[in-house]
């Protein structure tokens, strides 16, 4: 459902992926790991063009991207179109501090989808339930914790009805006992099929939940595999050292 | 909140506090006796205007490093009979009495008309010249030659001249007030105006030479210039009666009117003057008269509001394109908004106004002063609200476009929806504060000759002499004004507040 083909970017001349390629099919989780500066983020924000790729190919169930030609119109509208199947989840949860978190939910589908508010609402409501959160449909983000926001943030995401959930970091940002609930949530969608790619240190979360891990090395993928084999075997020596570490610590 | 609520009533106690110390008295300076001053420190100085302010005095058009003009030249005759030097000092001509009363100055010597009202508050000398009124019109119009013939007309006259005493005792007049000579005029060959009234000397200098107008009638309304100075120099007075008399005498003054052009028959009269003696006028409190004044700044204070709060408008809309072309068009019209900003910004809003009013009827397009003050002020404004609203849409985080546009929406739905809703309770106070600057310095459109506070309370000025209480009552109105907007403004920022952490 997702193919991605020899996708390159650099910033200002320093090339930050090399050449990706990456094949998913609908109902993966895949999980990308990997040392600070070696591009797995960047893959993910140009898997939905938040960074503009310098060239390669995008196909998410169907819709194809050219990367590196002009932005026309036309272009921008694909843009959008591949956005909405790709749901997308911040580090610093980014919600709307001027909606409440029902609203945060609820008013997007309404905007870009044009979905009656009652509608909307109504799924806002069931989304907040699945992310334990009902009863702060009408906080303002600003009174909930970090962990809280982050459960919104997923909720939101859901909302649009993406076919493939980006998740970039989403516990980096958290106090440790706050990390649990969301990943508890994470488990959740995969248990349920949710097609997504996660970039995440959160290793018992690779290795429990992954179909496939990859580890991304300077710009390119080092290594791929299972995470069973990836963790325990890993073929690669920068992949053997990255683990060590993160183990230790 | 109680921290809050006692920082916000700070101003009004400042505010009663300056008001209170007027109160508590007539304060007047008694110094030594001027004429010794004048004489230790060998320096006359008198106030007087030079802009526009030929033939009395003004820069020489061929070394305008130096001045010229009549009464520059009987400033120096002057001061030689008293054995001093002469140094004018610059002031604004309406200004001239109150900056006497302060002392930045031993004299005025700049056509000041020997009126009653002038001396109740200082005292004159004897005449040096003897002026009249003049009419000028455009060359095709006919008719207005008289006082009486300008009934229902628009008719142009300087701020605090004796012309605009005449003009609104006539009544009936719809009388335009112009802060210097030299804008009546343009303003009658714009046609804006149908007449000027003004002093022949400044006629003769002036209007005459143009093709375009012509003096319609012979002068009328004869009176004298005088020099001015404060009450208690009585012996300075003396000093300069004498002089005035040795160069009336010994034809000097006849020397200096003609090389300037402005000697006629009647100057001769100055011989024979004799000085009257001034019914003593009781000083006018405008304070305690409260009600006969009142009404008159507060019909200001309304051409004040109207104005600032179109202008604002124009104001806040303006400045909203300029910033979205500016941060989010494509490259001439991005630079277009930003050389807009540079531009209105550097540069003073005075000559904005003087453009936009004076200027651009040369090329056709004749703005009533009004809509010329709202444009003025309101495309000024623009500016500094576009730097505002930048300042509010960039201090929204870059997540917060990010998340938007991750989630499907198109730029403008994440600017409208997203951005500048943030952004709004970021700028309410820097806007408002422009706000409130707006009601002060909409008082500058005086200089197109709309009446609004700030002019009405001049008008005033000059018919009482009651400068400090005036200026009192026309500051409170300003406040109540300025005040109310505040607290608006606090009140709305906190409707919008959604950290309620």
């Amino acid at each position: 459902m997702i193919t991605v083909e020899n996708l390159t970017k650099s910033f200002n001349g320093a090339p930050v992926l090399r050449g990706i390629d990456h094949a998913q099919q609908r109902g993966e989780a895949v999980v990308l790991i990997g040392p600070s500066g070696c591009g797995k983020s960047t893959f993910l924000r140009c898997l939905n063009q938040l960074e503009v790729p310098e060239s390669g190919r995008i196909t998410i169930d169907g819709l194809t991207i050219e990367c590196g030609g002009p932005l026309t119109k036309a272009e921008r509208q694909r843009q959008r179109e591949l956005r909405i199947k790709a749901g997308m989840v911040f580090q610093s949860f980014n919600l709307f501090p001027h909606f409440t978190v029902l609203e945060n939910i609820s008013q997007p589908p309404t905007i870009v989808k044009g979905l009656p508010e009652l509608e909307a609402e109504a799924r806002a409501r069931e989304l907040l339930t699945k992310v334990g959160l009902e009863s702060k449909a009408n906080a303002y983000p600003s009174q909930l914790s970090g962990g809280q926001q982050q459960r919104v943030a997923i909720a939101r995401a859901l909302a649009m009805d993406p076919l493939v959930m980006l998740f970039d970091e989403p516990t980096s940002a958290l106090d440790p006992e706050l990390r649990d609930e969301v990943l508890r949530v994470m488990r959740r969608l995969v248990e349920e099929g949710m097609t997504m790619i996660v970039v995440t240190h959160e290793m018992q979360f690779a290795r429990d939940m992954a179909d496939k891990v990859l580890f991304f090395e300077n710009g390119r993928v080092a290594e791929a595999g299972p995470p069973g084999q990836l963790f325990s075997n890993p073929q690669h020596q920068r992949t053997r050292e990255f683990l060590q570490r993160v183990v230790v610590r | 909140m109680s921290l809050f609520n006692r920082c916000r009533l700070s101003p009004l106690l400042c505010f009663f506090l300056v008001l209170g110390l007027w109160f508590c008295g007539e304060v007047r300076a008694v110094g030594a006796d001027r004429l010794q001053e004048i004489k230790q420190r060998r320096v006359l100085r008198w106030g007087a205007d030079a802009e526009g302010g030929a033939p009395y005095v003004y820069p020489d058009p061929g070394r305008p490093e130096l001045l010229i003009g009549f009464e520059y030249e009987l400033a120096q005759a002057l001061a030689e009979k008293l054995g001093v030097r002469a140094e004018m000092v610059q002031n604004q001509w309406d200004q001239l009495i109150p900056a006497l009363e302060r002392g930045n100055f031993d004299i005025i010597l700049n056509g000041l008309e020997l009126t009653q009202e002038n001396q109740s508050v200082i005292a004159m000398s004897q005449p040096y010249f003897v002026y009249a009124q003049q009419i000028v019109t455009r060359r095709r119009i006919e008719g207005l030659d008289r006082l009486e013939a300008l009934k229902g007309k628009r008719v142009g006259v300087l701020s605090s001249s004796v012309a605009q005493r005449l003009l609104e005792s006539a009544g009936g007049i719809e009388v335009k007030i112009y802060p210097g000579n030299v804008e009546s005029l343009r303003d009658l060959r714009a046609e804006r105006i149908d007449a000027v009234l003004l002093d022949l000397p400044i006629a003769l200098h002036y209007a005459k030479p143009d093709p375009e107008l012509k003096f319609s009638g012979v002068p009328f309304a004869p009176g004298y210039y005088a020099i001015g100075v404060r009450k208690q120099d009585m012996t300075l007075l003396e000093a300069l009666n004498q002089a005035i008399g040795s160069l009336a005498a010994d034809h000097t003054l006849e020397r200096i009117y003609r090389k300037y052009g402005v000697w006629d028959e009647h100057q001769e009269s100055l011989k024979m003057y004799q000085a009257q003696a001034v019914p003593a006028k009781q000083p006018i409190s405008t304070l305690r008269e409260w009600s006969k004044y009142l009404p008159l700044l507060l019909r200001g204070a309304v051409t004040t509001v109207e104005l600032s709060v179109l202008a604002m408008g124009l104001a806040v809309v303006a400045g909203l394109i300029v910033v979205l072309v500016r941060l989010y068009a494509g490259a001439p019209l991005c630079w277009l908004a930003q050389a807009y900003v540079e531009i209105v910004r550097g540069t003073p809003l005075l000559i904005q106004l003087f453009l936009i009013y004076y200027g651009l009827p040369e090329i056709g397009i004749r703005l009533s002063a009004f809509w010329a003050a709202i444009f003025g002020l309101g495309l000024n404004y623009a500016a500094s609200e576009a730097e505002n609203y930048r300042a509010g849409i960039q201090s929204i985080p870059r997540g917060q476009t990010e998340a938007a546009l991750a989630l499907g929406m198109s730029r403008w739905q994440t600017l409208r929806r997203v951005v500048l809703p943030q952004a709004l309770r970021v700028v309410i106070p820097p806007v408002t504060n422009d706000f409130i600057a707006m009601f002060k310095d909409s008082s500058i459109v005086s200089v197109i000759t709309l009446v609004e506070l700030n002019t009405a309370d001049g008008m005033l000025d000059m018919s009482t002499n009651d400068y400090i209480r005036l200026g009192l009552m026309t500051a409170g109105i300003y406040f109540a004004l300025s005040y109310p907007a505040s607290i608006f403004a606090a009140w709305l920022e906190r409707q919008l507040q959604y950290d309620h952490r």
